[in-house]
């Protein structure tokens, strides 16, 4: 039962924490170009896509097929990375100016489309793990074993669900321009981490070369298998041992981020 | 055009064959899952040297192989083998569990 509870918690926290922050980021904002409905039909979208990908993976007989959903997995994880990115630079440069134009109509559609992709993306990759999990349960287990472990997975979600709450009031106590801020921050860090994971995927795939790895080794200090290091990896993208491909990435992205965020002001100005 | 299509099939047949040709060569060790739990429970790999580990999953139900140094997760479906790489390990000893079987299933890579 305590594992059922942990593992479906875990699963389900980190996807309820990004659609937090999106729903968080999306009020802060305080206009209504992108809309929490966005965020929900994402969310619906998400478990759909959690499904999908479960019945994949149990259908996947060959190393073949388990290539191609990496490879898939790797995708999406890209394309998260990538809106996240290009959401939060956007309405950064035309949050303000744009809100009568005649584009707002169109603005507010490729937005709330973001949005919900991203909630999608989030919940269909967390999800599809702990779909997978409860049908193990479901399969090997029975009786009162099976009644207990369900009964612990469904604490486990109430519980991400109160963690979720918790983080959202606390939140409440910050300054709402200062909360603004941290939610873009906690999103381009997210969209490292996506990206690192996704560079990973394709190492082990062996289509990009680790070039030196590792580079460092910070597990002594703090272990990505530890639960503070868990969540950096999961939201920094923070590795123990990064190797060169991965740190190349990493601070290419933030180069990357840097380099937009300045470019459209220059111009402007 | 003509030339430059062959000489594109080619350049893309020998990016599809270079991965091919590295697994050949890595050393690859086998672990199997069954009843929840994983044999051998202890995997003693070259240290400094990639190396591939493949999972047989014989449960009923899903398990997913997972070390946290190094982050490896590795889901495989019942009745499945699939396989991931590590990156080179220092000397020392690298635990692995079941995520499904958390109880039961774990177990060492040993790097010498």
């Amino acid at each position: 039962m305590g594992n059922a509870l942990f593992i479906v918690w875990r699963e389900s926290v980190e996807a309820i924490l990004v659609v937090s922050i999106l729903y968080a980021w999306i009020r802060a904002r305080g206009d209504d170009r992108i809309g929490v409905g966005h965020l929900w039909a994402g969310v619906g979208g998400g478990l759909l896509l959690a499904g999908v990908l479960a019945v994949a993976m149990l259908g996947l007989q060959s190393q073949l097929a388990g290539d191609a959903l990496e490879a898939f997995q790797a995708g999406i994880v890209f394309v998260a990375a990538g809106l996240i990115t290009h959401m939060v630079l956007w309405m950064r440069h035309h949050g303000r100016h744009m809100k009568r134009e005649l584009e707002s109509g169109l603005a507010n559609a490729a937005g709330g489309a973001s949005a919900a992709l991203l909630a999608a993306i989030a919940v269909g990759r967390e999800g599809a793990e702990t779909v997978l999990f409860l049908y193990g349960l479901g399969v090997e287990q029975s009786g009162e074993a099976l009644r207990q472990m369900l009964a612990g997975a469904g604490i486990g979600f109430v519980l991400a669900l109160a963690t979720a709450w918790l983080i959202q009031s606390g939140a409440r106590w910050l300054p709402s321009r200062l909360f603004f801020r941290a939610t873009e921050i906690i999103l381009f860090l997210l969209a490292a981490a996506l990206l690192v994971s996704g560079v990973e995927r394709l190492i082990n795939m062996e289509w990009l070369p680790p070039l030196l790895e590792p580079v460092w080794d910070s597990s002594p200090l703090l272990s990505d298998g530890s639960t503070v290091g868990g969540i950096a990896a999961a939201f920094a993208g923070y590795r123990a041992q990064p190797s060169l491909m991965v740190l190349i990435a990493w601070f290419g992205y933030w180069g990357l981020v840097a380099l937009l965020g300045r470019l459209p002001k220059r111009a402007a100005a | 055009m003509s030339f430059t299509r062959p000489a594109g099939i080619a350049l893309m047949l020998a990016m599809l064959g270079a991965p091919l040709a590295a697994r050949a060569e890595m050393p690859t060790f086998q672990i199997v899952a069954e009843n929840g739990r994983f044999t051998p429970e202890t995997v003693t790999v070259p240290a400094n040297t990639r190396f591939r580990i493949e999972v047989t999953n014989r449960n009923a139900g899903p398990e997913e192989f997972e070390t946290s140094n190094p982050l490896k997760e590795l889901v495989v479906a019942p009745g499945v083998t699939r396989s991931t790489v590590f990156p080179p390990l220092q000397p020392g000893s690298y635990p692995f569990f079941g995520e499904f079987h958390k109880d039961t299933a774990k177990g060492q890579i040993v790097a010498k």
